[in-house]
């Protein structure tokens, strides 16, 4: 068969055939190219791990990126003294003595450029390090990373022939599946002992008393927020992550490497079993954290509403995510609320409405008594001001618009404990009550307080309302606090008590206190407004009408059928 | 699937996408009728096009279209279609015979199919009218005035400033003397640490003491100015984003002035004084801090102020 024993017909086709295809795959290819594809970070220099020595020009380069971007955390001699360092935990990283933790190489080595680049591309989530991904180039980043490398690691040199770059074998990864989860959760109690630090549930809550290289508090991770993982690369349920942790160890800290005493095999089970423990939530991009819920809604149920966090009604929904940010707008102000985010849910019934919030804390902390009257606000971190912290009662607090129904939307109070905000501007007192909040916070001594809110400093307890909230199954264990809260949906006290409609969107702000940081007052984590909704219950009509819908089109149906047949049977005759 | 990025309005990427899809169809439609003599069955050109059309908008347009946008387009192409299986006699014939066929019950398969349609359809209905029925609950939409007109006079540690005419008095050239609007390009990402700097520099390095310690503005307006700070995550309305050329850029210097003095609580009803998380730094800061740190914000992010000429 030649191409010229066939008829002009299929010379025909093949010819369109075959430009259908060379255009499509033209196009196609066109489009692949004009896509930014995702490049690797540079691989290590062949023959050796060991980074290559940055050119002069290169060099000059990262000191300007260094100078502009980089300085006011990492200080100009990059011993991370920089201006924010008093404020933050942890603090940004100091560069002279080399250490580094999120790493290849083998414990106790410097890391590879990959490694350093993928810091400086990715930041490191749950601290102060954003991601420069997007901000510097491809080549700013490896610029600015070969300077830190040469210019500012002084203890160490990366050219230095004694130092070694083993990169680790990452062998071969084992799926997650439930046998392997079982096998691993068997290495991190035992073999591991991993529960020893981490803790029984792996909150991070088992060692407190630990310092890092640099004489620093330092807590184990909560491996429940896989979020907030130093090294999760914003990629956060990705367990090679947690293999690579498991065999490198974190220089500097605590955390020892376990490629002596665990296999390849162990710890990919143990990295399953620890991505296990992080629950499923769409991610924010931008934040590389996971979405907040802006709107909660409560749900309707028949009959009491449940007094224990365990009880399987509360499981029919998925937990409300709110993040938690630092009071740092009134003083005394808070730059490092441990808190930064709380999980809620909601159900109410024909006359009381129950808030269940979880959020997780170190530890259980009771205050040896009232606080001052004064709080003071602690130049530079409390931690950081290696000043031990007076420990207060734990504490959560959820606040309403007094009188939400009143307002015109979108205006509400001012969030932080209510007031007119035109007033506070004027450091005058706010006195309506359309512009009071309605708070009411549980600490962990037991008792529930409402307060009435006109400004973060003007708060004004109502007793008999707080016998009217009920606190209910609040419970620690193992670095996480339960606690519910109850009301009923109206009361008698119509002037001063929020009062809970059915179906209306109502304003909602939420306060949590870590007792062992020194939180108390206004040193809290505090989050912004956001709504709640009692979600109508199922109306009676929706089960009425689609039936009856239903069954119209059936007739419809039986109609055409019938004209269908009595037309065939008319053309037969 | 790779993904079509729809960066403006009709990119050549997406003329080019429905160029292909154009000369799929032809091509196959020509193929066949080269092939068999026939035109693809109507029926099936409507069905085939419908669904192409769907899978395009749906799945590999980025970012998705809204579903608003999304119901226009797909209900315009149903309309052509169904135009253009109606524009001839005999097409119109050939596309309603299966249907028709259908509702006859013409052969086994054909009743088939009628079974399935006559069950499936109703209960369509049923639910969806019972979606509809259904309580559903959104977020409400708040719209803000993310730049509000500011006052005339603004009064900051018991001092008057007039906000058209007030000047940054740390805006000096070297020798000391005010430096104008447009003249600072020569100091950005010049390096603030040098001993040697100039006057202009070493405010900006003061500005940045503020920015990053003694106000703490990173914790929010993020280590790069663009409102990506660490606990920027649990605000809402988020914070400013300085390094987004429709923020600082737009305003005058005085206005940033106002704003970080007076804070969210500062605003007008337009801006949302109840929810903004703006510190009123006039409670933290002295009056030359906050013209250092204003100072610092366009300085860092190569903005110039806006000016009345």
């Amino acid at each position: 068969m030649s191409w010229r024993s066939l008829s002009n017909g299929r010379k025909t086709n093949f010819f369109i055939a075959g430009l259908t295809v060379f255009l499509v795959t033209v196009v196609t290819v066109i489009f692949s190219l004009a896509q930014t594809s995702e490049k690797a970070a540079a691989p290590a220099a062949a023959g050796a791990n060991r980074p290559a020595k940055p050119s002069p020009e290169d060099l000059e380069a990262g000191k300007k990126i260094y100078f502009r971007k980089c300085v006011w955390c990492h200080g100009d001699k990059g011993d991370g003294a920089g201006f924010s360092s008093l404020r933050l935990f942890p603090r940004p990283r100091n560069f002279n003595p080399g250490t580094f933790k999120i790493r290849q190489t083998a414990s106790g080595e410097l890391p590879l450029e990959e490694d350093l680049l993928l810091t400086v591309k990715n930041g490191l989530p749950g601290s102060a390090m954003p991601s420069w991904d997007g901000i510097l180039s491809e080549t700013e980043q490896k610029q600015v990373e070969g300077f830190v490398r040469t210019n500012l690691v002084i203890d160490r040199k990366f050219d230095d022939p004694d130092e070694s770059f083993t990169k680790i074998d990452y062998g071969k990864q084992v799926p997650s599946s439930k046998e392997s989860i079982d096998k691993g959760r068997e290495v991190f109690m035992n073999k591991g002992k991993c529960v020893q630090c981490h803790g029984n549930e792996g909150r991070g809550d088992g060692n407190l008393t630990q310092n890092d290289e640099f004489g620093d508090p330092i807590f184990p991770a909560n491996l429940h927020k896989c979020w907030n993982l130093r090294g999760n690369r914003r990629d956060p349920y990705n367990p090679r992550n947690i293999f690579r942790e498991v065999s490198t160890g974190l220089n500097g800290t605590p955390m020892p490497s376990f490629a002596d005493i665990l296999t390849p095999e162990d710890r990919w089970n143990v990295a399953n079993f620890v991505m296990s423990l992080c629950p499923k939530r769409p991610i924010d991009p931008l934040t590389a954290k996971p979405l907040i819920n802006f709107v909660v809604g409560s749900k309707f149920i028949e009959g009491e509403l449940p007094t224990d966090a365990k009880d399987p009604r509360w499981n029919d929904r998925e937990p409300n995510f709110i993040g938690m940010g630092s009071q740092i707008i009134h003083k005394p102000r808070h730059f490092t609320r441990t808190i930064d985010n709380i999980w809620v849910k909601s159900l109410y019934n024909k006359k009381e409405i129950a808030f269940m919030f979880e959020w997780d804390d170190r530890t259980k902390s009771l205050g040896s008594g009232p606080p001052p009257a004064e709080i003071q606000e602690v130049p530079g971190t409390v931690i950081i001001a290696r000043v031990k912290p007076e420990v207060y009662n734990d504490a959560i607090a959820v606040e309403f618009p007094t009188r939400w129904k009143e307002l015109t939307v979108p205006e509400k109070p001012r969030f932080i404990f209510g007031g007119d905000p035109n007033k506070l501007t004027r450091d005058e007192k706010s006195t309506d009550i359309t512009k009071s909040v309605d708070l009411w916070k549980w600490e962990a001594d037991g008792t529930v307080k409402a307060f009435t809110g006109q400004g973060p400093h003007d708060l004004t307890l109502r007793p008999a309302s707080s016998q009217r909230i009920k606190a209910e199954g609040a419970t620690f264990a193992d670095g996480k606090w339960s606690l519910i809260l109850r009301r009923s949906l109206t009361t008698e006290d119509k002037e001063n008590d929020v009062q809970f409609e059915i179906g209306r969107y109502i304003p909602i702000a939420y306060f949590a206190w870590d007792g062992s940081n020194g939180e108390t007052d206004l040193k809290m984590g505090l989050s912004t407004w956001s709504y709640f909704i009692l979600e109508p219950p199922m109306p009676r009509t929706a089960f009425v009408y689609p039936p009856i819908a239903a069954a119209l089109v059936v007739g419809i149906e039986f109609w055409i059928y019938t004209k269908f047949r009595n037309n065939k049977s008319n053309r037969k005759k | 699937m790779q993904k079509i990025w729809i960066p403006g309005a009709m990119p050549i990427e997406l003329l080019l996408t429905f160029f292909v899809f154009l000369l799929l169809c032809l091509g196959l439609g020509t193929l066949y009728k080269r092939a068999t003599g026939k035109s693809i069955h109507m029926m099936i050109q409507a069905v085939g096009v419908w669904l192409i059309a769907y899978f395009i908008l749906r799945f590999i347009l980025y970012p998705p279209v809204p579903i608003s946008v999304f119901s226009t387009w797909m209900g315009l192409i149903t309309m052509v279609i169904m135009l253009y299986v109606s524009s001839t006699e005999r097409g119109w014939i050939e596309f309603r015979e299966p249907i028709l066929n259908m509702l006859k019950g013409e052969t086994q398969i054909y009743r088939g199919v009628r079974a399935v349609t006559f069950v499936a359809l109703p209960l369509l209905v049923g639910f969806g009218t019972f979606n509809q029925i259904k309580p559903s609950v959104d977020e409400p939409i708040e719209l803000r005035t993310v730049h509000p007109a500011p006052p005339q006079n603004t009064t900051v540690h018991g001092v008057p400033f007039t906000l058209q005419t007030a000047q940054n008095p740390y805006r000096v050239d070297d020798q000391g003397k005010y430096l104008p609007v447009g003249k600072e390009d020569k100091y950005f990402g010049q390096n603030a640490f040098d001993p040697n700097a100039p006057k202009f520099l070493q405010y900006v390095k003061e500005g940045g003491q503020v920015f990053f310690n003694t106000a703490g503005c990173f914790m929010c307006h993020g280590d790069n100015l663009d409102g990506r700070g660490p606990i920027a995550f649990a605000f809402n309305p988020i914070p400013a984003n300085f390094s987004d050329p429709g923020t600082i850029a737009q305003l005058q210097e005085t206005f940033v002035f106002w704003r970080v003095s007076k804070g969210g609580m500062g605003l007008p009803r337009e801006g949302f004084p109840w929810a903004s998380a703006m510190p009123p730094w006039e409670q933290h800061l002295t009056t030359d801090e906050i013209w250092k740190v204003v100072m610092f914000e366009y300085w860092h992010t190569n903005f110039f102020p806006r000016t009345w000429d």
